[in-house]
């Protein structure tokens, strides 16, 4: 028999179009923050007689970021499966960085162990909320600001709502050894977000998160271990939140539970600014990482000019919203 | 039965004047590709119409513009009782105008009361407290179920009716507005879920509608129903009207599916079968849905059609074989590994080590990441077979793509686009090529070309055609009676959870339709003689 189908021609193919490698396109708005930050630093100069471009103003810059690096890309790690938002982030690396002084200086704890116990705590915490969200299908939210707040609340118990210090200083070199007039924490983060990249770009396992992120379903039925992927997510923000907290509590010789919450704007704001950045529209930890150290430069800069401590939340807050919409349509242009 | 009391009687074409709805020259497009193509359609008072096409032609398009979801392109119009409507249609307008619509899931909430169901949307608020006045929200719910001759408590939960009554709480929603001696209300697929008898209640309903002066667009695959109940009936392809308005009553199903299928140039040739005698995959004792205790045994190179209504168990038993969805009991074995169908398991791993592949109906929500690229999707399901752990590997993966791009003409054939910028034909591509470049032994398609132009169903139906020469098994679970025609060498048509008929051989578009929609009965299935000399050639 003959089947038969309409009888308008097909629609004719799109003309071919000349494209350049995907490396090159948009450079412009993909690199944008870049210029921004470069006339950022341009205009400090002027305007603070030079102050800004003294090399200590960079270390100052570079040097104090380690903490947001480890708990951006902590956020990342369940952001780019699609569970939003995992608002307990900073209160996980608080639990940790508070676990590990008041053991050692309280309990009399070697330093080890301590360090140990609070990785452990970390991804603990990381597997009961993954059990929660993937097994049991609580809503991320309420598992994460549930577990965050309870979090705060034992951390603040713990350390008998003081600052906890005392930890051995020789120690510290673990993160303040000098590395070319940086520390070397500045560089394990450096690490650990070319450490992440590559895991996103380059193998199985990170293409398959992108294609958790972008659909379960979808994944599913190509055979990615979507739950696993879910769980093992959240397991591993944990990892990253206890060893940065032991790095950080490692550097300044203690913690202080109650700093956690200045923490939750900060990691937000880089991890959505960084979707303005390299790959658009995108989670991304390079993007990240520049967002991290862009808004640590625009806060410092106001600072040396004489603005207040209020403007860190002002500049954070404005960011965020600004980046988020800046992202949003520069996203829907290419799409 | 013919439920109407339009004027002028079921055959009389309204004239100008006289129309309850109209409209001309109607188009859409969604970039390139140009889904709706000058539209007429007029329905006048009192009439029941049906809107028929094969999916993908058109109609939920046509819909969805006169609801206000999408805006036409510039050109068209749409008048109601002879007042144009301001083009995009606002929803507000078209409500006030008359206009309303019952979808195919009829748009309830189950937990929440009839009368709040009824009145979403209206509910009024005193003028200061900003309360909702109950009481007169459960009066107005009542009278609109009175319109219909219903008595429900409209303090009932909705999820608690029966599809009867919840598709009455949709038409009372539709008619609420309406004044008296007017309105329109459009049934898009609203019968889908009721049975036999719930049908024939909901067009008693129909009809207390009709006799109140309304007039009803019913779009509905059920061609039966179609012929029998409705005025007059406008056949949709492919985005254009072939034929509009054509009395109800001069018509049957066949010469409909001829129409909705097209009959002319360019044409696919069946082809001979490449089934061979080796058996490729078996399935023993499925029990999934309505379906239970099915057996399958398909060879190197057939292609098996499944088809059936909504509910007939075809889609579920595609599904499950497919590894899309959990069986409660049943084996399947490809090349010689078994595979347990009612494992609970999280991914479809399993199913495509053994070499099954499944090609998912809704493109974009099961078979293709459309923010991610041609290549990242063509090559997901090998990433680890193919790949090292520590590194994807671009080669392989470049090698595979632009061979898939090759061989199914996906356009623009860049590998690095995102799948959301092809048209859908070029994404169903992708996805066909995702799954066949892993070279299956068994290939499962749930509506290969559904929404797709006919350039890639030409393309999609010779690729499908080359993996069975090549020696893969072929099951296409379709309605798409033309598609089944042309590439099955048996079909298998569900009904009730049972395959009610197996037709193998020359087939027909027409047999398989008549198999599908004929009752159940002592007769042979597959005997359409008598139809086929009424059909319009």
């Amino acid at each position: 028999m003959t089947d038969t189908v309409q009888s308008s021609p097909a629609a004719p193919a799109a003309p071919a179009r000349r494209r350049r490698p995907a490396a090159l396109q948009n450079i412009g708005s993909r690199y944008a923050i870049i210029g921004v930050w470069v006339a950022l630093i341009v205009l400090y100069s002027f305007t603070d007689h030079g102050d800004f471009l003294h090399v200590t103003s960079f270390q100052a810059i570079f040097n104090s970021q380690q903490p947001l690096v480890f708990m951006a890309a902590a956020l990342l790690c369940t952001i780019i499966v699609g569970e939003f938002v995992d608002l307990s982030v900073p209160y996980v690396f608080g639990f940790a960085a508070t676990i590990l002084p008041v053991l050692v200086v309280n309990h009399g704890w070697p330093f080890w162990p301590a360090a140990i116990v609070a990785v452990v705590a970390a991804v603990g915490v990381g597997v009961v909320q993954a059990f929660l969200v993937v097994k049991v299908g609580v809503n991320t939210i309420v598992v994460t600001l549930g577990m965050g707040t309870l979090l705060e609340g034992i951390s603040l118990w713990m350390s008998d709502l003081n600052s906890v210090s005392g930890l051995p200083s020789g120690l510290s070199k673990l993160a303040l050894l000098d590395v070319g007039g940086m520390p070397i924490s500045f560089y394990y983060g450096v690490l650990l977000i070319a450490g992440f990249a590559y895991l996103l770009w380059f193998t199985p396992l990170g293409r398959h998160m992108r294609f958790v992120g972008a659909s379960r379903e979808v994944s599913r039925l190509s055979g990615v271990r979507v739950d696993r992927i879910r769980f093992g997510s959240f397991v591993f923000a944990g990892l990253l939140s206890g060893l940065g907290a032991v790095i950080t509590a490692t550097g300044i010789g203690g913690y202080n539970a109650s700093s956690s919450d200045t923490y939750l704007l900060p990691v937000f704001a880089s991890v959505f600014l960084g979707t303005a950045i390299v790959e658009i529209g995108r989670f991304n930890p390079v993007g990240t990482f520049i967002g991290i150290y862009f808004l640590e430069t625009g806060i410092f800069g106001l600072q040396l000019l004489g603005l207040e401590a209020w403007v860190s939340q002002v500049f954070y807050g404005g960011v965020l919203v600004v980046a988020v919409t800046i992202s949003t349509l520069l996203h829907r242009r290419t799409s | 039965m013919t439920v109407s009391h339009q004027a002028g009687g079921a055959a009389g074409h309204p004239c100008a004047g006289q129309h309850r709805l109209r409209v001309a020259s109607l188009s859409k497009s969604f970039g390139p590709a140009r889904v709706l193509r000058d539209v007429e359609l007029s329905i006048a008072p009192g009439e029941l119409h049906g809107l028929v096409g094969q999916n993908g032609c058109g109609k939920s398009t046509l819909v969805k513009i006169l609801t206000g979801v999408y805006p036409p392109d510039p050109g068209g119009s749409v008048t109601v009782d002879g007042r144009a409507l301001t083009l995009p249609v606002r929803p507000l307008d078209a409500r006030a105008a008359g206009l309303s619509i019952v979808h195919q899931d009829l748009g309830l909430v189950d937990d929440r009361s009839i009368w709040e169901n009824v009145r979403l949307g209206r509910y009024q608020a005193g003028r200061l407290s900003r309360r909702i006045n109950v009481r007169e929200e459960k009066r107005q719910a009542a009278e609109a179920l009175a319109r219909l001759d219903l008595m429900l408590d409209v303090d009932t939960r909705v999820g608690e009716l029966a599809a009867e009554d919840r598709a009455a709480v949709a038409i009372a929603r539709a008619i609420q507005d309406h004044e008296s001696g007017g309105g329109l209300i459009i049934f898009d697929e609203s019968t889908r879920a009721l049975t036999r008898r719930g049908r024939g209640r909901f067009f008693t309903l129909v009809k207390s509608v009709i006799d109140g002066g309304a007039s009803v667009l019913l779009i509905s695959h059920q061609l039966e129903e179609v012929v029998e109940v409705t005025d007059r009936v406008t056949v949709l392809r492919d985005g254009q009207v072939v034929e509009g308005g054509i009395p109800a009553s001069q018509t049957s199903e066949a010469a409909l599916t001829r129409l909705m299928l097209g009959r002319h140039v360019v044409t696919h040739d069946r082809v001979d079968s490449q089934a061979r005698d080796t058996e490729v995959a078996r399935v023993t004792g499925l029990t999934v849905r309505s379906v239970s205790g099915f057996d399958l045994s398909l060879r190197k190179g057939e292609i098996v059609g499944l088809t059936g209504l909504v509910g007939s168990g075809a889609v579920a038993v595609a599904e499950a074989i497919g590894g899309a969805r959990q069986a409660r009991g049943g084996l399947l074995t490809v090349a010689g590994r078994n595979i347990d169908l009612s494992r609970k398991r999280g991914c479809t791993q399993e199913f495509i080590a053994a070499g099954v592949a499944f090609v998912a109906e809704r493109r974009l929500e099961q078979g293709l990441a459309a923010e991610l690229t041609v290549t990242d999707n063509l090559t997901l399901p090998r990433l680890r077979t193919r790949g090292h752990q520590l590194r994807t590997g671009g080669r392989w993966q470049a090698a595979e793509t632009a061979a898939m791009i090759s061989k199914l003409d996906i356009r623009p054939p860049d590998p690095h686009a995102l799948v959301g910028h092809l048209s859908g034909g070029n994404q169903q591509k992708v996805l066909l090529g995702k799954w066949l470049a892993g070279r299956p032994d068994l290939l499962v398609l749930h509506e290969p070309t559904q929404a797709v132009d006919v350039g890639a169903r030409h393309d999609i139906i010779t690729a499908i055609r080359q993996a069975a020469a090549d020696g893969c098994g072929v099951i296409v679970s379709s309605v798409d009676a033309a598609d089944l025609a042309v590439l099955c060498d048996r079909v298998l048509v569900f009904r009730d959870g049972r395959v009610a008929a197996e037709l193998a051989g020359d087939l027909t578009a027409d047999d398989i339709i008549h198999a599908t929609f004929e009752a159940p009965g002592p007769q042979e299935p597959h005997h359409h003689d008598r139809d086929r000399k009424e059909v319009v050639q």
